[in-house]
């Protein structure tokens, strides 16, 4: 999630969402399978020759990441809606919305329309 | 100012990781289950069991699946733009062994198989070329 967020952020976030935030926001959400917490971000689903059409409740995540980005590092194929499709609101945990340390990383986290 | 961080920590860590990497690739993977392929190709045609035969083609058609699916990995994950530079067919070398691994899963013809052995081969040396060895294996197995 480089540069909006970074390895050992430490970050405030609302736990008090029930809804999926606007497509930009960074959420924190329980993976659909692992149920580990993740952290991405509210991106609009594909569109294209093969478009994902979301229910109400669902919305579709993604790493800051690029799969070009991601391969060169060797991360292997992003672990996002890219690999297991849209996420229900059941799992939705938090919004993040403030990164306070270190110092010098505070700041809102950065919204991001794509 | 310990105390003020002990109490600004997070009480929950999320991950925001794309994926978890064990950055562990070898094309010996590919090559063993070519190799079992190879095998048991010859083992189908020293046969007249039609049972035998039945498994026989079972088991080939499944290890050339994996085949595909350790070049893939190697392609995919462990292959990065820049080695280009040092193998610059290295595209092609993947597309042409991936072919010849479909190919072998619907044929019984030991020459496509070994084939299917040389072209591993060719992305073993890119592999070794690009570093691969030090880089992607744990050193220190007795020899």
């Amino acid at each position: 999630m480089l540069p909006a967020i970074a390895p050992g952020d430490w970050l405030l976030t609302d736990p008090t969402i029930r809804r999926w935030p606007r497509t930009g926001s960074v959420v924190v959400f329980r993976e659909p399978g692992s149920g580990v917490l993740a952290l991405k971000r509210v991106s609009p689903p594909p569109g294209g020759a093969f478009p994902v059409e979301l229910r109400p409740d669902e919305a579709w995540l993604t790493g800051d990441a690029d799969e070009t980005t991601a391969a060169a590092a060797a991360f292997g194929p992003p672990l996002d809606s890219r690999a297991y499709g849209p996420v229900g609101v059941d799992r939705l945990v938090a919004r993040a919305w403030l990164r306070y340390w270190p110092p010098r990383r505070l700041g809102r986290i950065p919204h991001r329309a794509r | 100012m310990y105390r003020l961080t002990r109490w600004l920590e997070p009480k929950t860590v999320v991950r925001a990781h794309c994926d978890l990497p064990c950055g562990i690739y070898d094309p010996e993977q590919a090559r063993i289950e070519a190799e079992s392929v190879y095998k048991t190709i010859e083992k189908y045609h020293a046969s007249d069991d039609p049972i035998f035969r039945g498994r026989a083609l079972h088991i080939k058609e499944e290890r050339a699946e994996l085949v595909k699916h350790h070049l893939d990995v190697l392609w995919h994950d462990y292959f990065k733009p820049e080695h280009l530079g040092t193998v610059p067919n290295l595209h092609e070398l993947f597309w042409n062994a991936n072919k010849q691994a479909s190919k072998v899963k619907g044929s019984l013809d030991l020459e496509e198989a070994k084939k299917l052995l040389g072209m591993i081969d060719e992305v073993d040396a890119a592999w070794k070329a690009t570093g691969g060895p030090a880089k992607t294996r744990i050193a220190g197995r007795p020899g």
